[in-house]
C-alpha cells in the first residue's frame, strides 16, 4: 500500500506542464481549483475526521484573505510573507471557534453558533472599513514570492501547486498519526475516546485549529488570486459551495477533499451571470449525495481502487 | 503499600437522588472483585465514577494512594485505569488494528512537529506502534479480525477487541462493564479465564460488574454487593452466596 | 435620555412579536422531530414570497393571501420532512443538518431565479399611520402584527392545552417511544408537524412582508433571530421562544440606541454565541431528550 501511496506523487508531477496547454482564462480556473483543495482539505478535518458540525469555514477563509491582503497593502508585505500569517490567523480563528466544542457545545447548538460566527465575521468585514475597505472590498497588491512576480495564471499555478502540495501531505500524515485517528476515535465515540487516555478537549482544539490553519492559507492564495476582496465573497453561497465540495468529494477523505474541489469549483464560474442557479446547483448535489451517495465520490474511487481508500474513517 | 483502588466512603448524587450513598472497598493488584447487585443498585454509577465519567460528590477514590476523584476520564485513563464499556464501546467504524492502536494511544510518542515533518523518528514510533497492536491481538487469538471493521465482527470478537484494546497499554487496573453480556456459554468461559490469566499471570487489577452469577462466582477472588446505594456484603464468593443479607437485597427486588 | 425607554420598550416588543412568531415555529417543529431545521427561514421567505404572488399576482386580499400561503408552506413542510428529512432519521447528525440547510437553500435558488435580486414590496394592505400613547409612537404595524401574533399565540395554547388532538401533540413530545406505543403514528406526526412549523412560519413571512422589502435573503436574517431567540429562551421551550422573541426584539433596540446602530444588526449573532458559552439552557431550557 505503501508503494501505491508513493504514486500520488505522480500527480504533481503530471500538473506541471499544464499552463502550456491552458489560456489564461482556463488557468485561472485551475488556479481556483488549487485555492478550493486546501479549502476542502481543512473543512474536511474539522467535520470529517473530527465529526464537529462546524459551519464556520468561510470564517476562516476570509480571515486568511483579509490577513494577506491586509498585510501586503497597509504593511506592504510581500505575498509569500503573507501566506504563514494568514495560515496562523486561520488556526487562531480555528481555535476560538472551538471554544463552544471545549464547553461541550455539540451537535445543533455547534452548527448554529457557528454559522453565527462565521456571519458576525462577514458584518466585521462590512464594517471595519478602515481596515479591510468595507463593502466596497480592498484591492490585493500584485502578489510575488522572493521577487518573483506572480503577474500570470501560469506563475500563480506553480506557486499555489507548491502550497497545496505541502498542506496535503502535511495534513496527510497528520490524519495518519495517532492523532488523526483521536480525531476519528472522538468522532467515532468521545466518551471511549477520553477512556483511551485521549484528552479530547486539547485534541478538539488542534483539529479546529489545523483545519483554519489550512483554510487561512486557501485564503491567502484566494487573496493574491483574485486581486480583490469584498464581503460578498464570504457569503452563505459560499458556505455551501465549500459543504458541497467536501459532502460530494467524501466526508473525512483527502481524495475526497481534491475530488470535491476539481469538480464543483469551476461550477460557480458558469452561473456568475444567472443568479440563484449556484445556490440551487449545490443544493440539489448535496441532497442527492445525502440521500444516494453518503461517503461521497471517493467512495466509489476507492471501491474501484484500494489506493483511493483513505483509511482515516469509513462509514 | 496502598490498595492498587481504594474506595472511601463514595457517594454519588444525581440532583436530590443519592445513586451510591458511601461505599468503600479496596481491591489489590492481581485480585479479580466482582461487583454486583440488582438493577437500579447503584453498580454502574459506581463504576463510572471511578472512571471519572460521573461526579463524585463525597468520598475519595485513591488509585496507588493517589487521589483520582476529581480528575477527568481521561487524565484517569492515562494514569492506568482502563475500562470496557456496556455496549458500543468500540469505534466501529476503524479496524481492530486501529481500535487497539486508539487504545495505545498515550503510548505512542510521536510529537506533533515530528510527525509533520515525517522524521524518521515518528515514523519508527507509528510503525512500532502498530506491530505491538498487531501483536496483541495475536496474543489474543483475534489477530486474523486485525484489518476487519470493528462494526462488522461478531458480538464475541467485539468482546474481545474491545479487552485487547483496554490492555494495550498493560493498565494496572482494569474496569471490565458487564465483559459477559450477550456472549454464549462456551464464550463465557473463555472469557472468564482470559480474566483469571490476567490478575494471575500479570498481576492486574480487575473489578467487573456482572450480572451473570455463575462467571462471577468462578471468576472473582471478592464480591461486591450493592443494594440501593449501599454495599450490603464484601467477601469471597462462598461468603456472599450465603450471605442472607444478600438473598433479601434480590428477593426484595423481585 | 431615559424618556425614549418606553419608547424602545415597546417598538422591541412589536419587532420581538416577529421573532417569537419566527422562534415559535422553530420550536414546533424542533420538539417534534428533535432536528434543528436549518432551512426554515427559508420556508419563511417562500411564504412571503406566496403571499405576493398571490396578491400582486392574483389580486388576492392579504387575508385569504395569508391562509392560502400557509397551506402551501404546509404542503411544503410535510413534503420536505417526509421526502427528504425521515429517509435519514437516525443517520448522523452532519447529514439532517446539511439536508435541512440544502433545502433552505435550495428554496433561496429558485427564489432568486424566479425573481433575481430585486426587491418587491407587498401592497399596502391597510392605511399606514400611527396613535399616541403619552410620548410613546405606535405605528398600525406594529399593531396589526402583534394583534396577529398575540392571535396565534392565544389559538395554539387552546389547541395544544385543552384539544384532544393537543393532547395527542403533547404527549409525542414528551416521548415519542411511549407515543407509538399507544398506535400513534409518529411518522406521520413528523411530517404534520413540520408542516405545521412551516406554515407558522410562513404567516410570520407574510407579517415580515407587510414592514420589510422582500429579498430571497431575508430568510438568513430571520433564521438566526430565531435561534437567538431560542436560545435566549432555552432551547425547546415553548414558552422560552416566545419570550425570547420578545427580549431579542427589546434588546435591539435599546442596545441599538443607548450603546450604538451597531447593534442593531449583530445582537442575535452575540445573543446566539454568549448565550450557548455562559449558559446554555436559555431561560427555560428544558435538556430536551426526545427518544426516537
Amino acid at each position: 500500500m505503501a508503494t501505491g501511496r508513493r504514486l500520488f506523487w505522480l500527480i504533481p508531477l503530471l500538473l506541471l506542464p499544464v499552463p502550456i496547454f491552458l489560456d489564461q482564462y482556463r488557468q485561472y480556473v485551475a488556479n481556483l481549483i488549487l485555492v478550493y483543495v486546501p479549502v476542502g482539505v481543512g473543512f474536511n478535518v474539522v467535520v470529517g475526521n473530527l465529526g464537529q458540525l462546524a459551519f464556520s469555514n468561510v470564517a476562516f477563509f476570509g480571515i486568511g484573505a483579509y490577513t494577506s491582503g491586509i498585510l501586503m497593502l497597509k504593511l506592504g508585505l510581500p505575498w509569500w510573507l503573507t501566506v504563514l500569517p494568514a495560515g496562523v490567523m486561520g488556526g487562531v480563528a480555528g481555535a476560538a471557534a472551538s471554544v463552544p466544542a471545549l464547553r461541550g457545545v455539540r451537535l445543533f447548538y455547534l452548527a448554529i453558533m457557528t454559522l453565527a460566527f462565521g456571519e458576525l465575521m462577514r458584518w466585521v468585514y462590512i464594517r471595519w472599513e478602515p481596515v479591510t475597505g468595507g463593502s466596497f472590498g480592498m484591492a490585493v497588491p500584485e502578489p510575488s514570492v522572493l521577487g518573483w512576480a506572480l503577474n500570470v495564471e501560469s506563475r500563480k499555478f506553480y506557486a499555489f501547486l507548491v502550497l497545496v502540495v505541502v498542506v496535503i501531505v502535511l495534513t496527510d500524515r497528520l490524519l495518519r498519526s495517532r492523532f488523526g485517528r483521536a480525531f476519528v476515535a472522538i468522532r467515532g465515540n468521545e466518551e471511549a475516546a477520553a477512556a483511551m487516555g485521549i484528552p479530547t478537549d486539547r485534541y478538539i482544539l488542534l483539529g479546529f485549529a489545523w483545519g483554519g490553519f489550512v483554510v487561512g492559507i486557501a485564503g491567502s492564495m484566494y487573496a493574491a488570486l483574485v486581486g480583490h476582496l469584498s464581503p460578498a465573497s464570504f457569503d452563505l453561497t459560499e458556505l455551501i459551495l465549500q459543504f458541497a465540495i467536501i459532502m460530494v468529494g467524501g466526508l473525512g477523505s483527502l481524495v475526497g477533499s481534491v475530488l470535491g474541489a476539481a469538480l464543483l469549483t469551476a461550477a460557480p464560474e458558469f452561473f456568475r451571470d444567472l443568479p440563484g442557479f449556484e445556490e440551487l446547483l449545490f443544493a440539489l448535489l448535496i441532497i442527492v449525495v445525502i440521500l444516494f451517495l453518503p461517503r461521497g465520490l471517493a467512495s466509489l474511487l476507492a471501491r474501484a481502487h484500494p489506493v483511493f481508500d483513505d483509511r482515516y474513517f469509513r462509514e | 503499600m496502598p490498595a492498587l483502588l481504594e474506595l472511601s466512603d463514595v457517594s454519588v448524587r444525581f440532583g436530590g437522588l443519592v445513586a451510591v450513598d458511601g461505599v468503600s472497598f479496596e481491591v489489590a493488584a492481581g485480585e479479580i472483585c466482582a461487583l454486583i447487585g440488582p438493577n437500579g443498585a447503584g453498580k454502574s454509577t459506581l463504576f463510572n465514577a471511578v472512571a471519572g465519567n460521573v461526579a463524585v460528590g463525597a468520598g475519595r477514590v485513591l488509585f496507588r494512594g493517589d487521589p483520582i476523584q476529581d480528575l477527568t476520564p481521561h487524565e484517569i485513563a492515562a494514569r492506568g485505569v482502563r475500562r470496557t464499556f456496556q455496549n458500543g464501546g468500540l469505534f466501529g467504524h476503524l479496524t481492530a488494528l486501529e481500535n487497539v492502536l486508539v487504545g495505545l494511544h498515550t503510548q505512542v510518542d510521536s510529537g506533533f512537529f515530528g510527525l509533520l515533518a515525517g522524521t524518521p523518528a515518528s515514523r519508527g514510533t507509528e510503525a512500532a506502534a502498530t506491530r505491538r497492536a498487531r501483536d496483541l491481538l495475536a496474543l489474543m487469538e483475534i489477530g486474523h479480525t486485525a484489518d476487519h471493521l470493528a462494526a462488522e465482527l461478531s458480538g464475541g470478537q467485539q468482546r474481545m477487541v474491545e479487552i485487547v484494546r483496554a490492555l494495550a497499554t498493560d493498565p494496572p487496573l482494569l474496569l471490565l462493564d458487564e465483559p459477559a453480556v450477550g456472549l454464549a456459554p462456551p464464550m463465557r468461559e473463555k472469557l472468564g479465564d482470559i480474566i483469571r490469566r490476567l490478575a494471575s499471570e500479570r498481576g492486574i487489577g480487575i473489578v467487573l460488574i456482572e450480572h451473570a452469577i455463575e462467571l462471577v462466582m468462578s471468576v472473582s477472588d471478592r464480591v461486591v454487593v450493592l443494594n440501593y446505594g449501599r454495599k450490603v456484603a464484601d467477601g469471597t464468593p462462598a461468603e456472599v452466596r450465603a450471605d442472607k443479607k444478600v438473598l433479601e437485597a434480590y428477593l426484595g427486588h423481585v | 435620555m431615559l424618556s425614549f425607554l418606553p419608547q424602545l420598550v415597546v417598538s422591541g416588543i412589536a419587532s420581538g412579536m416577529l421573532y417569537a412568531l419566527m422562534a415559535l415555529s422553530m420550536t414546533v417543529g424542533y420538539r417534534a422531530t428533535t432536528v434543528v431545521n436549518f432551512g426554515h427561514g427559508d420556508m419563511l421567505m417562500l411564504g412571503a414570497y406566496a403571499s405576493y404572488v398571490l396578491v400582486v399576482g392574483f389580486g388576492l386580499p392579504v387575508g385569504p393571501a395569508v391562509v392560502l400561503a400557509a397551506a402551501l408552506l404546509f404542503l411544503v413542510g410535510v413534503a420536505a420532512q417526509r421526502f427528504l428529512m425521515q429517509p435519514i432519521i437516525g443517520g448522523p447528525h452532519l447529514s439532517l443538518a446539511m439536508m435541512a440547510l440544502a433545502v433552505g437553500y435550495a428554496l433561496r435558488g429558485l427564489a432568486r431565479i424566479e425573481w433575481g435580486n430585486d426587491v418587491l414590496k407587498l401592497p399596502r394592505a391597510y392605511p399606514s399611520g400611527a396613535f399616541m400613547f403619552g410620548s410613546v409612537v405606535v405605528t398600525t404595524d406594529d399593531l396589526v402584527i402583534s394583534a396577529a401574533v398575540l392571535a396565534l399565540l392565544v389559538a395554539l395554547y387552546v389547541v395544544f392545552n385543552m384539544t384532544a388532538v393537543g393532547r395527542v401533540i403533547q404527549a409525542v413530545f414528551q416521548t415519542q417511544r411511549g407515543a407509538a406505543l399507544v398506535g400513534i403514528n409518529v411518522r406521520a406526526f413528523h411530517a404534520t408537524m413540520w408542516g405545521v412549523a412551516a406554515a407558522l412560519g410562513a404567516v410570520g413571512g407574510v407579517l415580515m412582508a407587510l414592514i420589510v422589502p422582500l429579498t430571497p435573503d431575508i430568510g438568513v436574517a430571520t433564521l438566526v433571530r430565531g435561534f437567538a431567540a431560542m436560545t435566549l429562551g432555552g432551547f425547546g421551550s415553548l414558552q422560552g421562544a416566545v419570550i425570547g422573541g420578545l427580549l431579542l426584539g427589546i434588546m435591539e433596540k435599546l442596545l441599538g440606541f443607548y450603546v450604538s446602530t451597531v447593534f442593531i444588526d449583530i445582537t442575535a449573532y452575540l445573543v446566539t454565541i454568549l448565550v450557548l458559552l455562559i449558559r446554555p439552557k436559555g431561560l427555560f431550557g428544558q435538556h430536551a431528550t426526545l427518544r426516537i
